[in-house]
């Protein structure tokens, strides 16, 4: 079984209060996104990412091959599958910050599937994504999936 | 509480189709292409996937608990330069995410450093949500002056 690897850099200057850090893709997809404490815990983002919202993007993006492979499987390819990831951090008493949960949106447009199975294939694809089982240690995984059209 | 979220839309099936990670809500980054090929295999072709959009997450999380622990102790860093490499094995998951750091740290010794870093490691909220599923190690070093 052949191991993939893929990695990301990051420089970070200063303290975390006043503190900037940029953050790089290995494969180069991204480049320098900044990022600060501000950001990360605050409500607006500033045109700048955090460490929540690079793990919603992981966690729709690997849901996403997860599902397809699943009605692949099942003989039903999908025609457009839409996921949305909502990556929730709070803070827990005596615990500080804990990503908490993984909130995601399904809309799927798949022929030849009925909504029992399509819920039994939903399911199968959280098991079979590695994201969701990964970062079960602190945060559950909800999913609320819809078959359209 | 702070949430942030992000969309993807794949069309057809696993091996031939393909995915977009829309650009992202802060506006940050993306649109984003991935691909099952590139995911699985060594050639990524410039494309990124969850194990890098993870490896990002976990670098950038862990830098900024590293800062907050040094300078607490009193010794707030100039710069931390760290990666994470996050292994995935089709059919197995995600197996390992590696830290590595070098960290520009005044008056800092480098038990105290890779102490700050060990808990840094342990600490942060990326490595919360990831412990005990995947293996986590770590590099620390003083970048020599």
């Amino acid at each position: 079984m052949p191991r993939i690897e893929r990695h990301a850099n990051v420089v970070w200057e200063g303290n975390l209060a006043r503190g900037t850090g940029r953050i790089s893709a290995g494969t180069g997809a991204f480049e320098d996104l900044d990022y600060s404490i501000a950001v990360r815990v605050g409500k607006g983002t500033e045109g700048k990412t955090s460490p929540e919202e690079l793990l919603a993007a992981a966690h729709a993006g690997c849901y996403a091959t997860s599902l397809a492979g699943e009605l692949t499987q099942a003989g039903s390819p999908p025609g457009q599958l839409e996921i949305t990831s909502n990556v929730v951090m709070d803070e827990v008493e005596g615990q500080g910050h804990v990503i908490v949960e993984s909130q995601l949106r399904v809309r799927a447009r798949v022929a030849g599937v009925d909504a029992e199975a399509f819920r039994r294939i939903v399911a199968q694809a959280d098991e079979g994504c590695s994201f969701s089982k990964l970062i079960k240690a602190s945060a559950k995984v909800s999913i609320d999936a819809e078959l359209e059209g | 509480m702070a949430e942030r979220s992000a969309q993807v839309t794949w069309q057809g099936d696993l091996m031939s189709g393909n995915g977009e990670v829309h650009e992202a809500p802060s506006g940050a980054f993306g649109p984003l292409q991935i691909t099952w090929a590139s995911r699985s295999e060594d050639e990524h072709g410039g494309k990124t996937s969850p194990e890098e959009l993870i490896a990002a997450a976990h670098a950038s999380c862990f830098s900024m608990a590293l800062s907050l622990g040094l300078a607490k102790a009193g010794n707030p860093p100039e710069r931390l330069e760290t990666s994470a490499t996050v292994t995935f094995v089709p059919g197995t998951g995600i197996t390992r995410s590696a830290l590595a750091v070098v960290g520009h740290v005044p008056g800092i010794d480098e038990d105290s450093f890779k102490a700050a870093a060990d808990a840094a490691k342990d600490g942060c909220p990326v490595s919360g949500a990831l412990k005990g599923n995947v293996e986590l190690t770590l590099d620390a070093r003083l970048a020599a002056e």
